[in-house]
């Protein structure tokens, strides 16, 4: 009896062992790398909560990287060219798995750059070891200013920062009507909403705009008249605003059965959606709202010498194809595929210049990387935060979304002043003459 | 002698598992943030445990106690920054603040909702994560729903070293001695009167009652407890290891969840259970999302709904039962 315990007892040490050896084997025949090759390591989130856009980024990531070894020929460095190849992980959108997943890429898999993963939180997440590894992480994600305020030295933003969403909006509404002054805010309670808002204030100032209201509302709120009623009476020219689908689209809807008529009103995270124009039918003509890429917008290699700065990369036209190719679907890619496909060729770009895979000669590179591709403008101040990506504004015109700035970028003229509610419900059109 | 020291005996596996994890991270070349996250769920297992392996209760709004923990350490940093002469003992400042912070809470959350049972319990707690969720970010507590970022402020205070020593190493080590800790004192509840007051309330609660057993300060006790654990593991797992605050995502129900099936798996009430189950969970996860990116949880729900199905008593419950009466059941409870 008291040897077959025994047995059972080795039997049980030994199958813990095996397990420790098959965690620490699975290390080692990992660690084989061919030298030929530049990695890109990603800890994606294809499950969980961040799931739709993870996959998108992760599309638009294998778009680029398609394009960079098919049509571009591979990485030009140090007199060779050298394929780019992708690995990545699902973190499933949790944090827990974002630190060990990219501890695992740098070490395991030895990476030359990290791109992060969706939203500032996650991104938050893997920085201290990227950072206490001196690696490179790219961050087409998360879109906090305050990411770029900590004093890390190996972040770079492609996304545009939050506080820059309502930038062109204002600029193009400036450039339309030197008269209009009155601005109200009214952004969703959240910590990306009110970063918007900061951004939206600060530069309503620096253009000469009276803030006439500020006010925020809470997560999931059902019903918005207390606060339109008291933005109503401060009379705005000008609203902006909203936080996600829901809120954005009983923000118009709840406009127009109050009859606040502003000459432009321009919504975050709902506007630029077919959904929203589906559930506001005419209601939602010429509303518009800011998107970092939208389908359709005009950046080419024309637009990119008209402003004297290079072009690398897919026309939209290539990258789309490339992007479906990449998720086997016949789906449109939406701005989370443009922006992580575009780090993709900053990182390229910027390995180009330095020649070299050294994080640190990557990082100063890509500080001095000014460039144009599908997705816009590039450029980084010294913190790493994204300067030279622009939002473009979409606005719904005779049910359809036309990209009406940047000038650059536009498919067409903004509609300006808004129809009033009471036109819009007798079927008038954002349409301009 | 050899009696006393018998007690201690259960405590051997465990630590073994935490010293052969902190061997493992520190000398196989990238293997230490895996076992960051192994520990990180060992130890909300085991801090779970307490209450709801003991008692029976299910608290759904279990990851609050970690959020108020997270914001006593961010408090404790952010405000107290610009005191120089703290260095290193604005962590110890830190963690007093979260066992305070965890203790006030689950004080006042217990003194109600302990007085509940069964579904009306669970869905009591459910209400106060959410509810001291919505509080923060409505009426703008603690910079409301911005948040709290402090990677800055720990670099000033600590140095840019010591800071990123802190975040990828030795917040570690303070998971690992917390879980350590509340594996001490489960087995002290074990093996005192608090732990056959609460495995008779567990059993059967009226019955508990009618022997004479005060069940609500015994609930109290556990709850509390287990409370306690859950703030000083947020204050090092995340305000320490991710110098950030955002309400939504310390207040997220799911790590609940995780808590509630590393219990189930490894073997609820039992001491070596949440470590098995912890270690059964994160492991698999890891390599499935390495493996199988995108598709894990397609597989990992039907390997739980096995193991569930058959090892109802979890892992550790069918060890118990097929070492029993041997020289190993010393060992394993």
């Amino acid at each position: 009896m008291e040897v077959a315990m025994k047995r059972k007892y080795f039997k049980t040490l030994f199958i813990i062992f095996t397990l420790f050896l098959f965690i620490v084997s699975g290390y080692a025949n990992a660690a084989a790398r061919s030298p030929d090759k530049i990695q890109i390591g990603h800890p994606a989130c294809l499950s969980g909560k961040y799931a739709k856009a993870g996959e998108q980024a992760v599309g638009g990531i294998k778009a680029c990287i398609n394009w960079v070894n098919n049509v571009y020929g591979g990485v030009k460095i140090k007199g060779g060219k050298v394929p780019l190849v992708y690995k990545f992980y699902d973190s499933e959108s949790k944090k827990e798995s974002v630190t060990s997943l990219i501890a695992r890429l740098i070490t395991v898999d030895k990476v030359n750059v990290i791109f992060s993963p969706y939203s500032s939180g996650l991104t938050l997440r893997g920085a201290p070891i990227t950072e206490s590894r001196r690696m490179l992480y790219m961050d087409h994600g998360g879109a906090n200013n305050k990411i770029f305020q900590q004093g890390f030295r190996y972040i770079v933003q492609t996304i545009g920062p939050a506080s820059r969403y309502h930038e062109g909006t204002l600029d193009m509404i400036r450039m339309i009507d030197p008269k209009a002054k009155r601005v109200a805010l009214a952004y969703e309670d959240s910590e990306f909403g009110k970063m918007v808002m900061d951004g939206a204030e600060k530069h309503s100032k620096k253009l000469g705009f009276d803030i006439v209201f500020q006010r925020t509302y809470p997560k999931g709120v059902t019903d918005l008249t207390p606060l339109l009623s008291a933005l109503k009476s401060s009379k705005p020219d000008i609203v902006l605003g909203g936080g996600h689908f829901e809120d954005g689209q009983l923000f118009n809807r709840q406009m127009a059965d109050l009859d606040i008529n502003v000459n432009a009103l321009s919504l975050i995270a709902a506007a630029t959606l077919p959904a929203f124009y589906e559930a506001l039918t005419n209601m939602a003509e010429g509303v518009m709202g800011p998107s970092h890429w939208e389908y359709g917008v005009k950046y080419s290699t024309e637009e990119a010498k008209k402003a004297g700065i290079d072009w690398i990369g897919p026309s939209q036209e290539e990258f789309v194809d490339y992007f479906k190719k990449a998720v086997g679907k016949d789906i449109v890619p939406d701005y989370h595929a443009a922006e992580a496909g575009a780090q993709v060729l900053a990182y390229v770009k910027a390995v180009e210049n330095a020649n070299s895979l050294n994080s640190d000669k990557v990082r100063k590179a890509l500080g001095k990387l000014k460039f144009m591709s599908f997705y816009g403008n590039w450029e980084i101040d010294e913190t790493g935060l994204q300067i030279g990506h622009s939002m473009v504004d979409a606005q719904w015109q005779n049910s359809k979304r036309v990209i009406v700035w940047p000038i650059e970028a536009q498919t067409g003229e903004a509609y300006y002043p808004m129809p009033t509610f009471s036109d819009k419900s007798k079927g008038k059109v954002a349409v301009p003459e | 002698m050899k009696k006393k020291l018998i007690k201690f005996y259960p405590l051997i596996p465990v630590f073994t598992v935490y010293i052969l994890l902190f061997f493992i991270g520190k000398n196989v070349p990238g293997m230490w943030q895996l076992v960051a996250m192994l520990l990180f769920y060992c130890a909300l297992g085991q801090a779970f445990n307490i209450f709801l392996g003991m008692t029976g209760y299910v608290d759904f709004g279990y990851v609050a106690f970690m959020g108020v923990g997270t914001y006593g350490m961010a408090l404790a940093i952010t405000r107290l920054a610009s005191i120089e002469e703290l260095g290193i003992g604005i962590i110890v400042a830190g963690f007093a603040l979260a066992l305070l912070m965890s203790t006030l809470l689950s004080l006042a959350v217990g003194a109600v909702a302990l007085r509940l049972r069964g579904a009306y319990f669970a869905i009591a707690t459910i209400g106060v994560n959410e509810g001291l969720r919505f509080l923060i970010e409505g009426a703008r507590i603690w910079n409301g729903s911005e948040g709290l970022i402090f990677v800055s402020d720990i670099n000033n205070i600590l140095g840019r070293d010591t800071a990123d020593a802190l975040m990828t190493f030795w917040a570690d080590v303070m998971v690992l001695v917390i879980a350590a800790l509340a594996a001490v004192v489960t087995l002290y509840y074990m093996r005192s009167k608090i732990g056959y007051a609460l495995t008779a309330l567990r059993e059967d609660e009226d019955a508990a009652k009618v022997m004479g057993i005060n069940v609500t300060k015994y609930k109290i006790i556990a709850f509390i407890t287990s409370s306690c654990f859950a703030g000083l593991i947020g204050a090092a797992s995340w305000a320490l290891k991710t110098p950030y605050v955002f309400p939504p995502e310390v207040f997220e129900i799911q790590y609940t969840i995780e808590a509630i099936i590393i219990v189930l798996l490894g073997g609820a009430g039992t001491l070596l259970g949440p470590v098995a189950g912890g270690l059964i969970y994160g492991i698999s996860k890891y390599y499935l999302a390495v493996y199988v990116p995108g598709f894990q949880l397609l597989i990992f729900a039907p390997i739980i709904i096995v193991i569930i199905t058959l090892f109802p008593e979890g892992i550790l419950g069918m060890l118990k039962n097929r070492f029993q009466n041997t020289g190993l059941a010393h060992f394993i409870i």
